[in-house]
């Protein structure tokens, strides 16, 4: 259960980058309630969501891929102080 | 048996030199690839790769050892470019030595099958028709899921 306040980073790539016009930015999550949920990924995207029909709809396609600290996970991942939380589609390297 | 992100064209010459050092071993496969002048639909005159460099670091890293302790690798390397890149240049280098040709042939099909989905890095295609992100292929999905089946070993 988390509690304080939090301040994390947030990363964003390729088409999410260009729809949102940011590459990176600091997160502080203050008035996190004992009572709320886990940090984890879903509420972070909750939270980000709140900033426009523009962050709603990047961050809600189904293919998003998330990154906590350079590994994919799922959105039930936990976030915590000083994470990187990164944001992007489908890889097309190689 | 290191990763290297670069901006500049990949010196496959040199870096085979590198990779096979004064001791071959018995087998050596390399996979090169090349900015192809057109995609699915459009002709392309140049490509734009972005990368998450810690993370490409990172992921590049954790995939050549991984196929090293599967294939029993004596050596591998892995070159990928980001930036600007023309028609024909150099994007990506795989290098694997093996004691057997089995081991190099499917370490460098691994690494190159992992790498297309899991690396961070973007391609945006650039050409007459203007430019667009590449869409991720469910081919290369395909290749990637038969590691994970067993239907690739």
């Amino acid at each position: 259960m988390a509690s304080g306040s939090v301040s994390i980073t947030i990363k964003l790539f390729s088409a999410l980058r260009e729809a949102l016009g940011e590459s990176e930015f600091e997160l502080a999550i203050s008035d996190i309630s004992q009572a709320s949920a886990q940090l984890d990924v879903a509420a972070i995207k909750a939270l980000l969501s709140q900033r426009g029909a523009a962050w709603k709809e990047a961050l809600n396609q189904p293919n998003l891929v998330h990154a906590l600290n350079h590994k994919v996970v799922f959105t039930d991942a936990v976030v915590s102080e000083g994470d990187e939380l990164a944001f992007f589609p489908p890889m097309t390297g190689g | 048996m290191s990763v290297a992100l670069q901006s500049e064209a990949i010196d496959v010459a040199a870096e085979y030199t590198q990779l096979v050092g004064d001791r071959p071993g018995a087998a050596v496969v390399t996979f090169t690839g090349y900015v192809r002048d057109h995609s699915d639909q459009h002709a392309v005159t140049e490509l734009e790769l972005e990368h998450y460099p810690e993370m490409a670091r990172k992921v590049l890293s954790d995939l050549g050892q991984l196929a090293a302790e599967r294939f029993g690798l004596r050596n591998w390397r892995i070159v990928h470019r980001f930036g600007l890149l023309a028609v024909s240049e150099t994007i990506v280098w795989v290098g694997a030595v093996a004691d057997h040709r089995g081991e190099a042939i499917s370490a460098c099909e691994l690494i190159m099958d992992t790498l297309k989905t899991d690396a961070p890095f973007w391609k945006r295609e650039q050409g007459p028709a203007g430019e667009q992100w590449v869409a991720s292929r469910d081919s290369d999905i395909a290749r990637r899921a038969r590691w994970q089946s067993g239907e690739a070993q």
